[in-house]
């Protein structure tokens, strides 16, 4: 019969005992930041591709395309690995650790987070290219007859309308991006999983500590979903238009979602 | 601007459209078959014809939101679209393109308002992101444009708060508030409910006096009130243009006969 250590346990689920353990602490930090900053930078890469996937010159749709295929169609730990060890043993770019005063980005959260953020935005390059594909074609060319370049009709009537459509995939990415983040346990990268891991290494208590880190997603997962349902909401309430999903709906539905 | 587009002046400053010999294909259709078509300041010309003649084609090749495969087209005497090289058509750029289509106002079947702006935000967005007016002066105008049009009060309505008909009238107010020098409907009452209908149709009777308008439309009573000309288009091709009075009345063409005794019944 294994002797469930409910002192540690405690000790690991409830944060203010959890959080004065700086690996932890240090480690929620960069779970929390490196899945913002990987998003936002996912969605920006995704913006490109989609833009390029659509673009009317054929070397942009090549090389959006191809960008596509390949983050897709291979297991990001391998891509994550490949940027931090294999660029790492090339040289062409070392990852060396910067430096804001009291904040240290180590080599290893800056190749995560760029790994991240190119895998996602290979996602995001579909969302936000079926969000501007369903905007009706003549919202188009109504801005142009305007005088609109493509470029402004983009930015303020298209974008805008597809951001409705992008929004609630754009919520579940975010809510996959942050269980994700514990990829980089593989390359040290100091985030939650990997300060789990290293406590785990030091007191082998498994079944506690990986219970106590799993609970901690949840509680970033389930804070998330709450944030989302109300984005999408105020979202359908300035609009003038009919209130989306309620918060339990979007909560389950969140979720339940799987990853890629 | 990156290049200084040549600019072609026709001998008459007062032609405001002019097309030349105007062909377009999707694929193998011959959508437009030569179209020579000439509008002078302050004219309205109806064009009529049964569906899938090309007449809305023609009018979407007048601000390029279509291709033409040969012919010129020139708005207020510059070539729209293309730039002429030795007789080959090459593709204006598209700083060029926008700069004219901000002086042609387009009126569209669907209404295509923006719907994640209001009524006003419409109106004002183009003159401020395009002409660069002022905030406060674009409001203004777009407040005037819409007492003209009966909507003062809706200014702050989403399109899908308005009716078919008021998002219409919005639409005009938007096309207007660039100050075009042309106004383009295509069918700009067909997908309206029938008691819909006349409300648009006076706005558009209103502006008539003041603007230089084509108008494809089947609505005679428009015709009859607003038009100086009437073209009947078929086959891509012009088949017979006249006074409303004429055409209606006087049909010199066998197709025209019977299109007409077509829509009448």
């Amino acid at each position: 019969m294994y002797h469930f250590d409910w002192q540690l346990f405690w000790n690991y689920i409830w944060p203010p005992t959890a959080l004065q353990d700086p690996l932890i602490r240090n480690g929620l930090i960069a779970t929390v930041l490196v899945s913002i900053i990987a998003q936002a930078l996912g969605v920006v890469f995704g913006l490109f591709a989609a833009l390029g996937k659509m673009s009317k010159f054929p070397g942009f749709r090549w090389l959006a395309e191809g960008y596509i295929w390949y983050f897709r169609g291979t297991p990001l730990l391998v891509q994550m690995a490949l940027l931090f060890f294999g660029l790492g043993v090339t040289h062409v770019y070392d990852f060396p650790d910067i430096k804001y005063g009291f904040l240290t980005i180590t080599g290893a959260i800056q190749a995560g987070t760029l790994a991240l953020a190119i895998n996602e935005g290979a996602y995001m390059a579909e969302i936000i290219r079926a969000g501007i594909e369903s905007i009706d074609p003549g919202q188009l060319e109504a801005a142009k007859s305007l005088g609109m370049k493509y470029s402004l009709a983009m930015r303020r009537i298209i974008l805008p309308q597809a951001a409705k459509v992008i929004i609630p995939p754009l919520g579940n990415e975010f809510n996959n991006m942050m269980k994700t983040t514990s990829l980089m346990e593989i390359i040290s990268a100091g985030e939650l999983f990997f300060a789990f891991n290293q406590i785990n290494a030091r007191v082998f208590k498994p079944f506690e500590l990986f219970i106590a880190a799993s609970l901690y997603y949840l509680l970033l997962t389930t804070i998330w979903s709450i944030v989302q349902a109300r984005i999408e909401n105020s979202l359908g309430d300035r609009k003038g238009q009919e209130r989306n999903a309620g918060m339990f709906q979007r909560f389950f539905a969140g979720v339940t979602k799987g990853g890629h | 601007m990156t290049t200084a587009a040549p600019i072609h002046i026709t001998p008459d400053s007062s032609i405001i459209v002019k097309a030349e010999k105007v062909n377009k294909y999707f694929g193998k259709l011959h959508v437009l078959n030569d179209i020579d078509l000439e509008v002078r300041k302050n004219e309205v010309v109806v064009i009529l014809g049964p569906s899938g003649s090309g007449k809305s084609t023609f009018l979407r090749c007048i601000n390029h939101l279509e291709k033409i495969n040969s012919g010129h087209i020139y708005v207020n005497g510059h070539m729209i679209g293309y730039l002429d090289r030795n007789g080959k058509l090459i593709e204006d750029n598209e700083g060029n393109i926008s700069r004219q289509r901000a002086e042609i106002g387009m009126v569209f079947q669907r209404f295509n308002l923006f719907p994640h702006l209001t009524a006003l935000e419409n109106i004002i967005e183009a003159p401020i992101h395009v002409r660069h007016v002022p905030a406060v002066q674009a409001r203004e105008d777009a407040e005037r444009l819409l007492t003209r049009v009966g909507l003062a009060d809706k200014r702050n309505q989403y399109p899908n708060q308005l009716s078919g008909g008021q998002q219409q009238r919005v639409a005009i107010a938007r096309a207007l508030a660039m100050k075009p020098s042309l106004m383009l409907f295509d069918e700009p009452t067909s997908a309206l409910d029938p008691e819909m209908i006349g409300e648009v149709l006076d706005v558009m009777q209103e502006l008539a006096h003041e603007m230089t308008m084509i108008v494809v439309s089947h609505e005679m009573g428009f015709a009859r009130a607003a038009a100086n000309r009437v073209v009947f288009v078929d086959y891509g091709q012009i088949v017979e243009q006249g006074t409303p009075e004429e055409f209606f009345s006087h049909p010199k063409e066998e197709r025209s006969r019977l299109f007409l005794s077509q829509i009448l019944h």
